[in-house]
């Protein structure tokens, strides 16, 4: 039956937010401005990993025009902030850890941008050199130095789904490869950027920086600070893309410090080198995947280990990983799943969330798979997929029976039309 | 030399938080003295179009045109919570949250204006933000003139609503779970691209997308999500790559780091699967991170299916196709 | 950091501003003059959403000195169109779907409105390339190349005829 047209939904309506937009009038957190406005600027960790044992900031607060420079001593009722965990320091401290070349020694706030980048080549640092770990299978080795009090392995996470041993008896085809996928920055083209100010009389701060989840964040920061979540108002200005880097705080905390101790409107802006070497990444993951598959093109077995470098604090990395793992067969029926996934420490940029959050590096893997397989069996890679894709009633590796709307058959087919393929090699 | 290949990929991507996490949004429509319903919603527009989107589930629900919705951009102390922007659950949730919230919003129109016509619902009618008696469409009340006879009594012409489904955590030794996500996206990609085996250089000529997405509430817009997430999962394959050494990034600039530019971009052709089958408003599913996911295999599928190498791992640069068509050599 | 002063033409109106000698173009237009419309993305001319047009010509702002642009004749998005009558091009951006998260859109705006003048009639690559010093994330360009060609049929259409050179 010919479905109903409805008068708006279904429809290209143009973009409410467009007309501002394209007339630059849209207002993104850098294009705020107060009278009386100071700009921040961060310093950042000297070594990947090491403990910070001296920090000077007499030169940097002698620049003309810097107001204040902020270091831990300056903060000790602070904790930690962190998507799942709370993990990650607002600032490191005299006799405490830097774990990534992002973490932040101190905050400048000075009357210009001039003077708060002069001031942060100013700040002398002294440090403790630990083993630099980057390599995520380093990190998994027992005498490894540990980045947090625990193990490197922050989690390990399982499936299991039928018989494994059976499912690879019953293949006649067993593939068996490692897939590597790479550190990626979401690049949005805004960067990390915001606005604060502190009201004395109500003591909130108010905030207007991006934020992919405003609640939360608001929770985060007020947790942080020890504040009630009254006092933290967040505003959203237009957000220039997202893609998942906007997800962990960025901007926010340094900037309600600051606000709160200068009592004047406060700015903090990322360089875009700071947005990529301080701020989240997609988790480069290592996928050790095998397969088996009948001579007669129908999936039996898939196990898989996958190891995800989560850098140096947990982030989104307790959920991005074993979510891959979640979706190791792809939209194929297979009855014997069996799988492991780590989340790891190390010294490198913190990885969150991006685009796809561990789906996206584990399709590589299972897609390039299943090339390999019908090729092996001399299968059309179009024929190969539809005779193993979801139904009603197919089963997930969670063991969820997916009950309505199943349409991969229809996109295999649809695209295969689109695309012309004929099925001949 | 130059030459051609194609490769398709069928990935599936199960969005929501899912595993038991809270997921939820919570949203309310009102009548505005101002002649617009104001939405109410937390919900971040990324550039996504969430905004749009609610627009018009709103516009549709009330009957109205989107011209008269009004969302006001979020603000912890004037939104209530509705959840991030990501995990591609706008679409589902909020907009969900905000259908409801709209048929709330509208059911109560009908109450009130009910006890002004002295009538029983089915009695009246709704055209263009104006509720009626059927028998006599002149006697008619806008939504603004009801909501003041409701100032009037004490109350408001405001509803809200949420949209809190529910999910399984997993079993933690096997992952298995009833409903560990709400729903799952399917996208299928064949794309056809030309390596040059002198150079190495891949570049991506066509993608032919089948998205399942339930209902396309704005089609234009899915087309741009589907069209970023493939140029985002081109800079993947072949790209993109941060480069951290012993905890030091080398390339921490749009020099070093490459994304791809409007010189990199294929022929698209894209095609829609709506069968409104799913529990989202309208049968909507999303597609925010689907759109991104087959590219990277697909692009991988038809490099070997062009020059018969295969890298495992990502980006698939020219060097590395450089030195696997030498090996390739070696090997014959 | 001593001052020094500058006069320019900027969106048509004459300004005079002091500035000091490491000042950017792209700063003295943001903080100085409160035309936030142009962008900064990356500070390196890498991207694109810094552009401006300065004597004709499109510049990335990140990387021209506010000194440099001393007696320079300057247009950015706030001098395109406006709320009342949009620019041809900026009606195709939003007809087409061409605006996402909006950030490279100004740069972009007068990427395209820099080659339809230059090349009224462009074809696909051409398109590309004109805009290839713009980068954008989110949109994959596709719906850019469409608002391109969409403006440049309405701007044909407008001068006149077809618009088409005789060979």
């Amino acid at each position: 039956m010919k479905k109903m047209p409805k008068r708006y939904v279904g429809r290209n309506i143009l973009k409410v937010d467009a007309q501002e937009k394209v007339t630059g009038k849209a207002i993104y957190p850098d294009d705020i401005y107060f009278d009386d406005m100071l700009y921040l600027k961060i310093k950042r960790a000297t070594h990947p990993h090491a403990y910070l044992r001296r920090i000077d900031i007499n030169k940097a607060q002698k620049v003309p025009g810097v107001v204040k420079v902020i270091t831990a001593a300056d903060i000790p009722e602070v904790r930690n902030f962190g998507l799942i965990i709370k993990d990650q320091p607002v600032l490191i401290g005299i006799g405490q850890k830097m774990r990534y070349m992002g973490d932040a020694l101190a905050i400048i706030i000075a009357e210009n941008k001039e003077a708060a980048s002069q001031a942060v080549n100013l700040i002398e640092v002294e440090v403790e050199e630990l083993e630099i770990i980057s390599d995520p299978l380093r990190a998994m080795e027992k005498d490894a130095p540990l980045i947090h009090k625990d193990s490197n392995i922050l989690a390990t996470h399982y499936l299991e789904k039928g018989d494994i041993k059976k499912g690879f008896a019953q293949a006649d085809v067993v593939v068996e490869n490692e897939y590597k996928t790479s550190f990626l920055d979401q690049v949005p083209l805004q960067v990390e950027a915001g606005v604060g100010i502190y009201d004395e009389e109500s003591e909130v701060i108010k905030l207007w920086a991006a934020t992919q989840w405003l609640h939360d964040t608001q929770a985060d920061i007020a947790q942080s600070l020890g504040f009630p979540k009254e006092k933290i108002r967040i505003i959203q200005p237009v957000i220039g893309g997202a893609f998942g880097k906007k997800e962990d705080i960025s901007v926010h905390i340094h900037l309600a410090l600051a606000a709160m101790e200068t009592k004047r409107p406060v700015k903090l802006t990322y360089t875009r080198e700071e947005s990529m070497i301080a701020q989240s990444k997609r988790h480069p993951l290592i996928i050790r995947m095998k397969t088996g598959v009948t001579k007669k093109g129908y999936l039996t077995a898939c196990q898989v280990e996958v190891i995800g470098d989560t850098g140096a604090y947990a982030s989104s990395g307790l959920a991005v990983v074993h979510k891959g793992m979640y979706h190791c067969t792809g939209p194929y029926n297979v009855d014997n799943v069996k799988g492991v996934a780590y989340t790891v420490y190390t010294n490198n940029t913190y990885c969150g969330a991006m685009r796809g959050f561990g789906a996206t590096q584990m399709a590589f893997a299972y897609e390039s798979h299943m090339d390999i397989l019908a090729q092996q069996l001399g299968f059309d890679p179009v024929q190969f997929r539809m005779q193993n894709a979801y139904g009603i009633g197919s089963s997930t590796p969670n063991r969820q029976i997916l009950t309505r709307s199943v349409g991969v058959k229809e996109t295999i087919k649809e695209a295969a039309y689109l695309a012309g393929w004929k099925g001949e090699r | 030399m130059k030459k051609q290949g194609r490769g398709i990929a069928t990935i599936m991507f199960g969005f929501g938080y899912g595993e038991g996490f809270p997921d939820h949004s919570i949203a309310s429509a009102e009548i505005e003295d101002s002649g617009k319903i104001l939405i109410r919603t937390a919900a971040a527009d990324v550039g996504q179009g969430v905004l749009t989107t609610l627009t018009q589930i709103a516009a549709e629900v009330l009957k109205v045109k989107p011209g008269v919705i009004r969302i006001i951009p979020g603000d912890t102390h004037l939104t209530k919570n509705s959840g991030s922007t990501s995990a591609t659950r706008q679409t589902f949730f909020t907009g969900n949250a905000v259908k409801e919230a709209s048929e709330g919003l509208l059911s109560n129109i009908y109450h009130y204006a009910s006890i002004e016509f002295i009538s029983n619902h089915a009695e009246l009618g709704i055209k263009d933000g104006y509720i009626f008696r059927n028998d006599n469409p002149n006697n008619k009340l806008s939504y603004w003139e009801l909501a003041k006879k409701v100032a009037e009594k004490g109350e408001t012409l405001k509803v809200e609503a949420s949209f809190f489904p529910h999910t399984d955590k997993p079993d933690p030794k096997t992952g298995q779970g009833e409903k560990v996500y709400v729903a799952y996206t399917f996208v299928t990609q064949i794309i056809e691209v030309e390596v040059d085996t002198d150079t190495g250089i891949v570049q991506v000529l066509k993608v032919y997308t089948t998205a399942d997405i339930g209902k396309a509430v704005n089609p234009k817009n899915v087309e741009g999500q589907i069209e970023g997430g493939t140029v985002q999962g081109i800079g993947m394959a072949l790209m993109e790559e941060q480069v951290i050494k012993e905890g030091i990034t080398l390339n921490s600039d749009l020099t070093g780091y490459l994304i791809p530019t409007s010189m990199d971009t294929p022929r698209f052709t894209t095609r829609l699967v709506e069968n409104e089958d799913s529990e989202g408003p309208f049968g909507a599913k999303g597609i925010g991170e689907p759109a991104t996911i087959a590219t990277a295999p697909a692009i991988a599928n038809a490099i070997y299916d062009a020059v018969g190498v295969r890298i495992f791992d990502l980006p698939i640069t020219p060097e590395k196709i450089l030195k696997a068509l030498k090996e390739k050599r070696k090997n014959k | 950091m001593s001052k020094l002063m500058i006069e320019l033409t900027i969106n048509g109106k004459k300004r005079k501003v002091e500035t000091t000698a490491s000042t950017r173009l792209l700063d003295l237009i943001r903080d100085d003059l409160h035309l936030t419309g142009t962008k900064e993305g990356c500070g390196k001319g890498e991207c694109g959403a810094c552009t401006v047009i300065m004597n004709g010509e499109l510049v990335a702002s990140c990387l021209v000195l506010a000194l440099q642009a001393d007696g320079a004749v300057i247009t950015t998005i706030e001098g395109v169109g406006d709320d009342k009558c949009l620019d041809p091009v900026q009606e195709a951006f939003i007809e087409t779907g061409a605006v996402q998260c909006g950030f490279c859109t100004p740069g972009m705006i007068l990427a395209a409105k820099k080659l339809l003048e230059e090349n009224p009639h462009p074809d696909e690559e051409e398109i590309k390339r004109g805009i290839s010093g713009n980068l954008c994330r989110c949109t994959g360009y596709q719906k850019i190349f469409d608002a391109i060609r969409l403006a440049a049929d309405r701007l044909s259409s407008r001068n006149g005829g077809r618009g088409e050179e005789d060979a």
